[in-house]
């Protein structure tokens, strides 16, 4: 079977194959493959949803359900007047570890953090696959300081993953951002994602494998008035 | 004149440290006590206290001995050569780097006696929103805040600000944006003044239900004149007296002075 390459062409393909390729993908429960067609196009409805939401790869959720997952969390917590914590993974050098040992060790990597992430996460936390080797975690619940300690565990569970791939032991390292709310205020979701990877990406900048996260000092600042701060420094430096 | 309560009571805060701010509470106290003021500086910096340093002091006891009662107020008062009488905080002593509510209490009670005798008490309060800092600034009349023009001493400016408004009720600031540079557009004192203002109008004043107001009090220049005077550890005015920096800190130091005070120098 293909992996990603030929595109997949439906048409002329009858509804019991389409089932047949879903359940050898793994993707159809082999005991709902029914012979009555309506218990055949409701386990491929299901098959379909489950491919929407998960990554195939990881198992994760995928980038549009996070994305979904995140909106509707955020309204959870400005309902209830609690705070949530948004934590972005990327991890370090992938780009080698694909060059140097392949794509099948690289698939193998990204399945074994994903593994490693959900072990550590919560039961509330949501872990989604929203790149090629960057991972999100909704911490959902959580004041600033106990996001801080689930993200610094989560980090840690990936930081580092020493992982045995044929005769080659790889190493591999996680650079990470957190970000959080306030209780009380409804966060737009695109500013708190941008919010979080600016602080993965001073992880990156800064030398890498570590946690960035906001000054504990800021701890009571918003994401949306540190934008509207650094928005404001934006316009006078370009008008200056 | 009444003879309680008397001393105006500023606290200099900064969120960030490393700004300046024991640098200007030094500078703008001997500014004060220049222009005739009785001017106390209370080092509450306690754990990581520098103005004694800043000061070329070496103090035997501190503030801590004053407020567990080891020691007396006139064993711990220092009468520095800038002409202001001062408390040291000590650095160093592990247990000393808290003040927790009994000496939060006993500094307050200490207050009413040393109300008395001065008519300026400055606090420097230390770096970030520990308690020892809420503490300081609810014991003072006005809180100076200190800030420099880079993006992260905004937001722990900032930072503060929100804690001492939302928790703590206060509703006036005023700032000192130091290292300043009225060349470029964004890092002129009434720049970040009006970004901060701008910032808490927006989302500080729908969170506390009212209105909070941040005044520029003054602008401290970027000057090498500073580092020289940090350097050999003597005030600006004796270092540079003619310097940018020396007169903003004196302007600052006028924009406190009571006119009463003013008067009578």
């Amino acid at each position: 079977m293909g992996n990603g390459a030929g595109r997949f062409r439906p048409e002329g393909l009858d509804l019991t194959s389409a089932i047949r390729i879903l359940q050898n993908a793994g993707r159809v429960d082999p005991t709902r493959f029914g012979t009555n067609r309506t218990e055949q196009l409701q386990a491929l409805i299901d098959a379909l949803c489950d491919l929407s939401v998960h990554d195939g790869l990881t198992g994760l959720v995928n980038a549009t359900f996070f994305q979904a997952a995140l909106t509707s969390e955020l309204d959870r917590c400005f309902r209830t007047g609690r705070s949530c914590g948004l934590l972005m993974l990327d991890l370090d050098h992938f780009k080698s570890v694909n060059d140097t040992y392949g794509h099948h060790v690289g698939d193998f990597v990204l399945q074994s953090v994903a593994a490693q992430l959900r072990r550590s996460l919560r039961s509330m936390d949501t872990a989604s696959r929203i790149g090629g080797e960057e991972f999100a975690v909704i911490l959902p619940e959580c004041s600033a300081e106990y996001a801080l300690r689930a993200a610094t565990r989560i980090h840690a569970a990936v930081n580092p993953l020493v992982l045995s791939a044929g005769a080659e032991t790889l190493r591999i390292t996680a650079s990470a951002g957190l970000v959080w709310t306030e209780p009380k205020i409804n966060p737009d979701p695109a500013v708190l994602i941008a919010a979080a990877d600016e602080e993965l990406y001073r992880a990156k900048r800064s030398g890498r494998k570590r946690l960035c996260h906001p000054p504990i000092s800021q701890m009571q600042v918003t994401s949306e008035e540190r934008a509207a701060l650094a928005l404001l420094r934006h316009q006078e430096d370009s008008h200056g | 004149m009444d003879s309680r309560g008397t001393a105006r009571r500023y606290a200099v805060v900064s969120g960030k440290g490393g700004v300046g701010k024991t640098m200007i509470a030094a500078n703008v106290a001997a500014a004060l006590a220049e222009a005739g003021e009785r001017v106390l500086v209370i080092d509450a910096d306690l754990g990581l206290a520098n103005l004694d340093v800043i000061l070329g002091l070496n103090p035997a006891h501190n503030l801590y001995d004053l407020l567990t009662g080891n020691r007396g107020i006139a064993e711990v008062l220092v009468s520095t050569p800038a002409g202001f009488d001062l408390i040291p905080a000590g650095s160093g002593g592990r247990e000393s780097t808290r003040l927790t509510p009994d000496l939060a209490a006993s500094l307050e009670s200490l207050l009413e006696e040393l109300d008395r005798r001065y008519d300026v008490i400055l606090f420097d309060a230390g770096a970030g929103i520990g308690e020892t800092v809420l503490a300081v600034a609810g014991l003072a009349h006005q809180v100076l805040l200190v800030a420099t023009p880079e993006a992260t001493s905004l937001m722990d400016a900032y930072a503060t600000l929100k804690i001492l408004a939302t928790r703590h009720g206060r509703r006036q600031f005023s700032l000192v944006v130091n290292q300043a540079d009225p060349s470029k557009a964004a890092q002129s004192g009434g720049a970040v003044a009006a970004h901060l203002q701008q910032v808490i109008s927006r989302f500080l004043e729908a969170d506390v239900g009212a209105s909070v107001r941040l005044e520029l009090l003054g602008a401290i220049p970027s000057d090498p004149a500073v580092a020289r005077s940090i350097n050999r550890r003597l005030l600006l005015a004796d270092v540079a007296p003619d310097a940018q920096s020396t007169l903003s800190v004196s302007r600052i130091a006028r924009q406190l002075q009571s006119p009463a005070v003013a008067d009578r120098a």
